[in-house]
């Protein structure tokens, strides 16, 4: 429920003090403060009312809900059922339809100026918005009216943080990412598709908390989770100095687990947290798992193709080549261009030098 | 005229030591540069060695150890270039390349080298290289810009990325964004190395004034009969008094 402490949560449940310690000192560990920070976290859980989250979907593909549900620390079920108060979201919440709507009214304008909204997906512009429709209004439309309340914006994954697919090259719906049709709310990028379930619980945590949002960088990143490229962090990276790549997926070294950066691991230029939290509460990850990253967390990601190489084609309008090729060919032609020329000039200068010789020739016959 | 009569050549002092010591540093440095950074963007060889990578490490050619020559080299070019712009203020000829005033032979140039035109007026600093020297100069500054962006960026929160990385990427869009163009900027300059290699032997071998030598030497060796329209550029005075004894710049 909005409207009461998390002290007050606590003590409702039955559960003790000491528990409520307990609690408070794990949610600081799990957000990675220093010792130091606990006595300040506990006074916000004292004082804090829980945060209402308003979860919109625009175009997206619910990858962000699904990592979500599969937070391990915090579980997601706690965080849904005791951190915050999540009123709205379609994908999680059982009622539908108009009541849904009538609530979700309520709700902003209960909490006008205090709730967090959540987006996931984005808005396409394209035809007035036209191409995402949720309950007989454009998508664009509800993430408008529901920003105007908010206290904070979440943009849960790529979509709504760079784009992501939807936005992707030749983008016919014209889908943009949320902070071009939110100018004046703070807003936290959570990128990634999806984001890491840990990273999303973090963020939420830290937001409802601490009642501020978590320190960002200046693409508006949490930096906690996304300070550090995935390159620096990775475990692999010592084939990498040493010169030790994988060439093909199956080939030997990739069964050795050598570095996967020239089958196109994009792990050098993408920033999150996968190199050292991993997923699902540190299984695995992409490159762990033998596959190279794609880049999930950085803008533009999808044209930055094709994601098994290094070398991706270059903005050349009707081929698909990279840089190297279309060097060595320019390279080749001037080399053959200039060796005609070479010969050209041989040519006129012997001529020129004929005609001076013949002039000169006729000169002293004369 | 008396001392010029007996000779055929005038000699134009054009390049100061320090201006082929960069120019040649600066070569060094785009072929090293140009190459390791193949090597980096995409490793054509791999590893010999298939043992632990802390093993291996100290015994080959590492991509750690090509980085480490790809950035030494460029922190090198950044030096040599800020030590160009330095000579810039330097010396009238050191700035004959930024001097627009015979832009206007640019036609005749082509015109000549695509065989319309016999030839075009004498020159000391040709006005298509001097075109490609500006042109080359953005490159190196392109290069310098984006290559210390991706440098910076091995600490996001470090000074060379709050000072350089952070607006670039902004300006690309995102950092691999970035790696493509430094690499196709790259083989521009691969591109560059051959018409400017070949137009050197061309000049040297179509006007015979130690065009070649000169990044050498220093010295062009003029013909007098064809005293270059742009002498001057190069020169701290006036043409007449270098053709006279009072000549500033001549030396033998």
């Amino acid at each position: 429920m909005a409207g009461e402490t998390y002290w007050e949560s606590f003590q409702k449940r039955g559960m003790s003090r000491r528990e409520f310690i307990k609690f408070s000192t794990m949610m600081a560990g799990l957000m990675g403060l220093a010792p130091s920070f606990i006595p300040k976290l506990i006074h916000a859980m004292e004082t804090k009312e829980k945060v209402p989250v308003i979860w919109l979907h625009g175009l997206e593909c619910t990858c962000c809900s699904e990592s979500l549900i599969r937070s391990g620390s915090p579980l997601a079920s706690d965080l849904v059922l005791n951190m915050i108060s999540l009123e709205i979201d379609d994908t999680l919440q059982a009622s539908a339809g108009e009541p849904m709507l009538e609530h979700k009214r309520e709700i902003m304008e209960k909490y006008h100026g205090r709730y967090i909204l959540a987006v996931e997906g984005n808005p396409p512009l394209n035809e007035d918005g036209m191409f995402c429709i949720v309950g007989g209004k454009s998508f664009l439309e509800e993430l408008k009216e529901a920003a105007k309340g908010a206290a904070a914006v979440i943009a849960w994954g790529s979509c709504a943080s760079n784009g992501c697919v939807q936005a992707a090259k030749p983008n016919p719906t014209h889908a943009v990412p949320i902070h071009k049709v939110i100018t004046d709310k703070p807003i936290i990028k959570v990128p990634g598709c999806p984001p890491i379930p840990e990273v999303m619980t973090g963020v939420i945590l830290h937001v409802v908390q601490f009642g501020e949002i978590p320190p960002l960088d200046r693409k508006g990143r949490p930096k906690m989770f996304y300070g550090q490229r995935i390159h620096d962090t990775c475990y692999r990276r010592p084939f990498f100095n040493a010169g030790q790549f994988v060439e093909t997926p199956d080939d030997d070294a990739a069964k050795k687990g050598w570095c996967l950066y020239k089958i196109g691991c994009r792990g050098p230029t993408t920033y999150n947290s996968c190199g050292n939290l991993r997923w699902y509460g540190g299984i695995s990850y992409p490159i762990q798992s033998g596959a190279p990253c794609i880049g999930c967390a950085a803008d533009g990601f999808w044209d930055n193709g094709p994601f098994h190489n290094r070398l991706v084609n270059i903005p050349l309008p009707g081929v698909e080549t990279t840089a190297d090729k279309v060097g060595l060919i320019a390279g080749a032609a001037a080399i053959g261009g200039l060796a005609a020329h070479a010969i050209g000039s041989a040519i006129r200068n012997t001529m020129a030098s004929r005609e001076t010789n013949g002039n000169n020739q006729e000169e002293k016959t004369k | 005229m008396s001392v010029s009569e007996k000779r055929t050549f005038l000699k134009i002092y054009l390049f100061q030591p320090g201006l082929r010591i960069w120019h040649w540093v600066q070569f060094l440095c785009i072929v090293v540069l140009f190459v390791t950074g193949l090597y980096i963007g995409d490793p054509f060889f791999t590893g010999s060695g298939s043992g632990e990578p802390t093993v291996v490490y100290p015994h080959i050619l590492s991509m750690d150890l090509v980085r480490t020559i790809h950035f030494s080299a460029g922190y090198v070019l950044l030096v040599a270039f800020l030590y160009r712009i330095f000579l810039f203020f330097t010396k009238k000829a050191h700035r004959a390349l930024m001097a627009p005033k015979h832009l206007w032979m640019l036609k005749d140039v082509i015109l000549t080298y695509v065989f319309i035109k016999k030839s075009y007026p004498p020159v000391i600093r040709n006005p298509l290289a001097r075109l490609a020297y500006i042109f080359i100069f953005a490159l190196i500054v392109f290069q310098i810009w984006t290559g210390f962006a991706m440098y910076g960026m091995s600490n996001p929160n470090g000074a060379t990325a709050t000072v350089v990385s952070q607006w670039t990427l902004a300006l690309f869009g995102n950092e691999f964004t970035l790696h493509v163009w430094h690499r196709i900027v790259a083989w521009l300059f691969f591109l560059f190395l051959i018409f400017h290699v070949y137009l050197v032997f061309y000049n040297a071998f179509l006007f015979k004034e130690g065009e070649l030598a000169s990044m050498a030497s220093g010295n062009r060796w003029v013909p007098l009969h064809r005293i270059p329209v742009d002498a001057e550029d190069a020169l701290e005075c006036k043409i007449e008094d270098v053709l006279g004894d009072a000549g500033c710049d001549r030396r033998g």
